[in-house]
């Protein structure tokens, strides 16, 4: 696997590259700033960019533009935002433009190595991956439509771990369910929301986020 | 030279200039003794009427040496007699006589239209008299390049004997002088008609007779000539002495007081003591002085000692530009203010120090409110100051926290988390890491947030909505352009103040919030239907001092039982 990272954090930046490398990555390229992102993305062609939202030039949201535009160019590029605080819009803004091998984490993830090497292996892999924290958060938000009000805490555990892009073994997994009671929990929350109903997990990401942020 | 009013200079000067023109009004009529082209006693109607001129010229400069009345009839005078020299029998000086014939007319013309400041006021006015000048010295040429007709006499400047070219040039030149003529009855009729009754009286007698006089020539010339053929000269002579009666409707003027020393001035305090419709006093010395550019600045004498313009704004003087003069105010010693003025316009600065003079107490009254505006306005840009200071020092914090201490915690807790799975110590400090570093997350949220940072204000209030326990209705209107940083991070304060509110004491079901951007402003509206009676005190305080900082207003309705709105309107320039 082949891996451009973007940090303007040296020391975070090496930490990162450390890591990767450990776990049998190739790191081709480490930018300090989104426009070095663009350029060390088009002069390496890597499976994977992991990039800091916030970054030089800017140090605005720069590191989610640059992403979305490699998104918008090389599709089959996998991208992996890290931020230092969680906001919905971008989780929007990043699955609504494709939800093949994208990922939204917080950076502090990067504390329990063996999980976020999964969620790095998920994303290149073609899998969408976002935060509990942000999903949390859209769970959270106040709606006229009071629908979650009508699940039972299991359901809502079970959407959460939908939102997060978990697929439905991971969930048995998690919740230790049985694969036949998640696949009933998924349908009736898939009703229950009026959903179109999508076998493929990064598709019901897109579903589910798209109703929580309505 | 600048003959100042009550300079020493100036009345010696001016008898000197008496005793030149006499001296040369007494060669032309000895000349015209001695050689007489014409009946004496109608030759020497010219220098008597010149002398007559220049008589009054000097009894107005001596007068008013500020007005340049006085110095335009003197020169009017001069013109006159010059006017006499083709019937003084020498060649040279009749060329010169040939030149200047017509030129007196011009003078008449303009005269009038200065009446009576001596400055000509207005484009009409201006184009109307430099026509004259055109007429009487260019139009002239022909007369006598081309020859003075049958009997006149010969001239050095006769370049051909074209008595033709002579007629057409002379018809020409009577035409275009006509429309001169009527142009100026036209316009001192029109000024006659709008004046104020007071500067009516002022203008009447000279204006008037100017009136007549100036139709008298052209129309006086067209009855004479086509009924009475014969009578060249008695026309001549009639036209002659309705011009020379202009300086005595003068003196009539000066007499009935409208040429008293500060006639402009006199107005302006006319103006001033008005019971009703008094204008501002920076819109009466424009009136009164002709210059709409005209501005007034005020002396603030204390801390720190500066110039302020009407709104109590610190200003420069425009010391550098050319183009603007300066008249300081002074009450008795004390220094007030200035009046600036555009001096291409007004020439004669002593009129304006004059104004200053009779204006200096209106404009030290008008100087004590500028002074409280002053006062305040100062107070708010330091207020001004000390919030934008507070904000880029809290935007400082919250990058340091954000870039230092909060990725050394995660590069820290990256190193517990790498050690093997069974150390339980580097497990539990990995776990103590990572509530730190959610802790710092939200101190860093506090000072500054990272939405309103990295995204602006309506990706930082769409956040705050996330976290309210009730739906929130939205109401953005996109931005035109980026908000400044201090209006942004106001609008955030009173977004966040607004919510944490309706959480804390409003019980609402429902909660409204609008972001728009009227003419430019910033524009927050937050509307709950909740119990109302919010109190106006504590974190609406601070938010309102804010927002008056930066020249907004913050306005909270919140009847008992009411609902509450919040309103915000920060203006964005």
């Amino acid at each position: 696997m082949r891996v451009v990272i973007a940090e303007d954090q040296a020391l975070m930046r090496e930490g990162l590259a450390l890591m990767l490398e450990r776990d049998g990555a190739e790191v081709v390229g480490q930018a300090a700033d989104a426009t070095d992102l663009l350029r060390k993305v088009g002069a390496h062609r890597p499976d994977l960019v992991v990039a800091d939202i916030r970054m030089p030039p800017r140090n605005a949201d720069d590191g989610l533009r640059a992403a979305l535009q490699i998104r918008a160019e090389r599709p089959k590029i996998a991208v992996l935002l890290l931020s230092q605080h969680v906001q919905r819009s971008y989780a929007e803004e990043l699955v609504e433009q494709g939800t093949v091998g994208v990922g939204y984490l917080l950076k502090q993830r990067v504390a329990d190595v063996a999980s976020f090497l999964a969620d790095v292996h998920r994303v290149a892999a073609g899998g969408c991956v976002l935060d509990p924290e942000v999903v949390a958060t859209m769970m959270s938000r106040p709606r006229r439509d009071d629908l979650l009000g009508r699940f039972t805490p299991r359901q809502l555990e079970v959407l959460t771990l939908m939102a997060e892009g978990r697929s439905n073994g991971a969930i048995a997994e998690q919740l230790t369910l049985t694969s036949k009671a998640v696949t009933r929990h998924v349908s009736h929350i898939y009703e229950t929301l009026g959903l179109e109903v999508a076998e493929e997990d990064h598709r019901r990401v897109l579903a589910v986020v798209r109703y929580l942020s309505r | 030279m600048r003959l100042r009013p009550g300079g020493a200079l100036l009345a010696p000067a001016l008898a000197g200039l008496a005793v030149v023109i006499l001296g040369f009004a007494a060669v032309e009529v000895v000349l015209m003794i001695e050689g007489p082209a014409g009946p004496l006693w109608a030759v020497l109607l010219f220098p008597a009427y010149g002398l007559l001129y220049v008589g009054t010229g000097l009894l107005a400069w001596t007068r008013r040496p500020s007005n340049r009345m006085g110095a335009l009839i003197v020169a009017g005078g001069f013109v006159w007699i010059v006017a006499g020299l083709p019937n003084a029998g020498i060649p040279a000086l009749i060329a010169i006589g040939l030149i200047i014939a017509t030129v007196p007319l011009a003078v008449v013309v303009h005269l009038l239209h200065a009446f009576p400041s001596g400055r000509l006021r207005g484009r009409a006015s201006r184009v109307t008299v430099l026509a004259g000048y055109f007429v009487v010295l260019v139009l002239q040429a022909p007369v006598y390049l081309f020859g003075q007709g049958a009997g006149g006499p010969t001239t050095v400047l006769q370049i051909a004997d074209r008595h033709d070219l002579a007629q057409i040039g002379h018809w020409v030149q009577w035409v275009a002088g006509a429309a001169v003529m009527v142009a100026t009855a036209v316009i001192l009729f029109g000024r006659l008609r709008r004046a104020e009754p007071a500067r009516r009286r002022v203008l009447a007698p000279l204006d008037a007779y100017g009136i007549l006089a100036v139709l008298f020539v052209p129309i006086g010339g067209i009855v004479v000539t086509n009924w009475f053929p014969e009578d060249g000269l008695e026309l001549a002579v009639a036209q002659l002495t309705v011009m020379a009666g202009v300086p005595i409707a003068f003196v009539a003027a000066v007499l009935s007081g409208g040429f008293a020393r500060t006639e402009e001035v006199q107005e302006l305090g006319a103006l001033l003591g008005a019971e009703e419709g008094r204008p501002a006093l920076r819109a009466a010395l424009r009136q009164v002085l002709g210059d709409d550019s005209l501005d007034l600045l005020f002396w603030v004498a204390v801390d720190p000692p500066r110039w302020v313009d009407r709104e109590g704004v610190e200003v420069e003087l425009p010391r550098s530009d050319p183009e603007r003069s300066l008249a300081e105010v002074r009450l008795g010693e004390r220094l007030v203010g200035a009046i600036v003025y555009d001096a291409t316009l007004i020439a004669d600065h002593e009129l304006v120090a004059d104004a200053a003079r009779v204006t200096a107490l209106a404009l030290d009254n008008e100087r004590l409110t500028v002074e409280l505006l002053a006062s305040r306005e100062g107070l708010r840009v330091s207020r001004t100051r000390l919030i934008e200071a507070t904000d880029a020092e809290r935007r400082r914090i919250a990058r340091d926290l954000h870039d230092g201490l909060q990725t050394r915690l995660v590069l820290l807790a990256m190193q517990a988390g790498s050690a093997a799975p069974e150390d339980e110590t580097a497990a539990e400090l990995s776990r103590g890491l990572q509530e730190a570093i959610v802790e710092l997350r939200q101190l860093v949220d506090g000072v500054v947030p990272a939405s309103l940072t990295e995204r602006g204000l309506y990706a930082a209030a769409a956040e705050l909505t996330d976290r309210m326990p009730i739906p929130v209705e939205l109401d953005f209107e996109p931005l035109p352009a980026e908000l400044p940083v201090g209006v942004e991070t106001a609008g955030y304060f009173v977004v966040s103040e607004a919510f944490s509110n309706v959480v804390k004491h409003s019980r609402a079901e429902e909660l409204h919030l609008s972001i728009t951007r009227p003419d430019g402003a910033l524009r927050i509206e937050v509307v709950d239907n909740g119990v109302g009676g919010a109190h106006f005190g504590g974190g609406l305080r601070g938010l309102a001092d804010r927002v008056d900082a930066l020249s907004g207003r913050l306005v909270v309705e919140s009847p008992p039982g009411g609902g509450t709105r919040i309103l915000a309107e920060v203006p964005c320039g």
